[in-house]
């Protein structure tokens, strides 16, 4: 299958119907409608700002640290809605693929773009607060969108193969919600790296090869302080400072190769 | 993985008198046993070495043609596989084994009103229908006071489609649906919808493809096979019994209850 044909004109508007349905729908009947893609992650950076800033007095000599904070809650709740979302779509949306034949893959990325559009909404959010915290705008800004589109790429390569799985094996999505929550702990969202560095330097660079901890360091890198540790800058191994995107590039070709292969039989299994 | 051999199914634009070829067509289906529901059991029974699901052949070689402006009745007993078949050639289920050429554009209407969601007005709804049906925007835009019209349903437009009766919804997907353009369409049992002022419009609708475009129809009305098929297969227990005049395969269809 070529790439025009992928992206061909049906399939392109039959993304864009998709998207706006699965966008409305998401807030349908809710008082505060669309505002509720602020107000969510506002209100769990809240309470982890109190919990682990104020209470536990984490992070105490990283500059600007509760817009460093409100970054990495972000990204991580991107990655998780993303995924799950994107894992369970095939599942919500099996009344169309027992009737109609269209390419499957429209479904995973369709349900996933909503979440693109709360984390850009919630991007300009961090903006906004980083100028207030008193931040200065760098040309290292500009870098962020590519660290955005990693980490979109990695939770499309995991919603391509765990969803595919999921469509017969239902456990995929209980299975899923209890690693990312383990996962969570691994990747430097609520504690800083150097915390870990502080005690384990072998520890942290295992923590940031893990490319959810890169692009989520390297976001902060570019746009919050320069002083924070990445995989880049704290990593000499040049091959090992490529590992994290050579994985995202990785399981995204291997999972959509999967997806295709198993969708045949979608329409089938579902 | 237990591999699966898979036919092939052709889609091109050639300028041939055939619209559909279909040679050695099989189609089965892999029922789950009672317990090989989860992951769980599934590893249990890899473990044990218990296959976990029945094969149910459902299409047992099929072998037919289709010339282009022709308008075929599928019929048969419930259960027989016409609409495996239909969903076989409109490609949402891989054929087998075997060979499907289709030649032009196909558009296939297994149900109306495919992803229409309760809680979206009317309006949002045709869009997203039409998406679904391969329409473009502007497409749509051009049709849209059109299937308003014609589904009687103007005032209701920006109602959410919940607060619609089930006749309304038929109506207004029906009214979507025939604005499809394509060489070939397939319908299964989309004919019953609406009143009877609804019906004559339905039927008029039926009368003007007749001659000028290749139609699939699945249907249980004999009169509707009678009045609009130019031909007819029947197909008993996943095989083709009768193939022929629409007149002839509808009288057979009838004689197997009378037996």
């Amino acid at each position: 299958m070529s790439i025009p044909r992928v992206f061909n004109k049906r399939n392109r508007v039959l993304l864009k119907e998709l998207t706006k349905t699965d966008f409305k729908l998401r807030y349908q009947g809710s008082v505060l409608g669309y505002l509720w893609a602020l107000l969510r992650p506002l209100m769990m950076f809240a309470i982890l700002y109190v919990v682990f800033a104020k209470l536990l007095k984490i992070g105490g000599d990283i500059p600007h640290y509760p817009v460093y904070l409100l970054c990495g809650t972000t990204m991580w709740s991107f990655f998780t809605e993303c995924t799950s979302q994107g894992i369970q779509a095939m599942v919500s949306r099996g009344d169309l693929i027992r009737k109609i034949s269209f390419p499957k893959y429209i479904v995973v990325i369709s349900a996933t773009l909503t979440a693109v559009i709360n984390m850009l909404i919630n991007v300009v959010v961090i903006i906004v607060f980083a100028l207030l915290n008193g931040v200065t705008p760098s040309w290292t800004w500009l870098l962020v969108p590519l660290s955005l589109i990693e980490l979109y790429l990695l939770s499309l390569g995991i919603a391509f193969f765990l969803g595919a799985i999921n469509v017969k094996y239902r456990d995929v999505t209980s299975i899923w919600e209890v690693l990312s929550q383990a996962l969570f702990y691994t990747v430097p969202v609520i504690y800083p790296i150097s915390l870990v560095a502080g005690t384990s330097v072998m520890a942290a660079k295992v923590i940031l090869l893990n490319p959810i901890a890169q692009a989520i360091q390297d976001i902060r890198h570019n746009l919050i302080t320069p002083e924070s540790i990445t995989t880049w800058n704290y990593i000499g191994n040049a091959f090992l400072q490529v590992l994290p995107i050579l994985l995202v590039v990785a399981l995204l070709v291997i999972a959509a190769l999967f997806f295709r292969k198993k969708s045949k039989f979608f329409a089938e299994e579902i | 993985m237990n591999k699966r051999a898979i036919g092939t199914r052709i889609e091109q634009t050639t300028d041939s008198d055939v619209a559909i070829s279909v040679s050695g067509l099989y189609k089965s289906f892999k029922l789950p046993t009672e317990k090989a529901f989860g992951l769980k059991q599934a590893i249990l029974n890899r473990l044990r070495g218990v296959k976990g699901y029945s094969e149910q052949q459902v299409l047992k070689n099929l072998n037919f043609q289709i010339k282009k402006g022709e308008f075929v009745g599928i019929v048969g007993r419930n259960g027989s596989g016409k609409s495996t078949l239909l969903k076989t050639l409109a490609g949402i289920y891989y054929p087998e084994k075997g060979e499907i050429t289709i030649d032009g554009t196909l558009v296939p209407f297994i149900e109306l009103g495919v992803g229409f969601n309760p809680e979206l007005t009317g309006r949002e709804n045709v869009y997203l229908n039409g998406a679904l049906l391969g329409f473009s925007n502007a497409e749509m835009d051009e049709m849209y006071d059109d299937i308003w019209e014609f589904a009687e349903l103007k005032e209701f437009q920006n109602q959410k489609l919940k607060n619609y009766s089930s006749g309304m919804q038929v109506r207004l997907a029906f009214s979507i649906a025939i604005r499809a353009k394509g060489d070939i369409l397939l319908l299964d049992e989309v004919l019953a919808v609406g009143d009877a002022a609804f019906q004559q419009k339905c039927n008029d609708y039926f009368n003007s493809l007749h001659g000028n475009q290749t139609v699939i129809l699945v249907t249980h009305s004999m009169d509707n096979v009678r009045k609009f098929c130019d031909r007819g297969i029947l197909i008993e227990n996943g095989k083709i019994t009768l193939d022929g005049d629409a007149k002839v395969v509808a009288k057979a269809y009838e004689n197997l209850f009378k037996k």
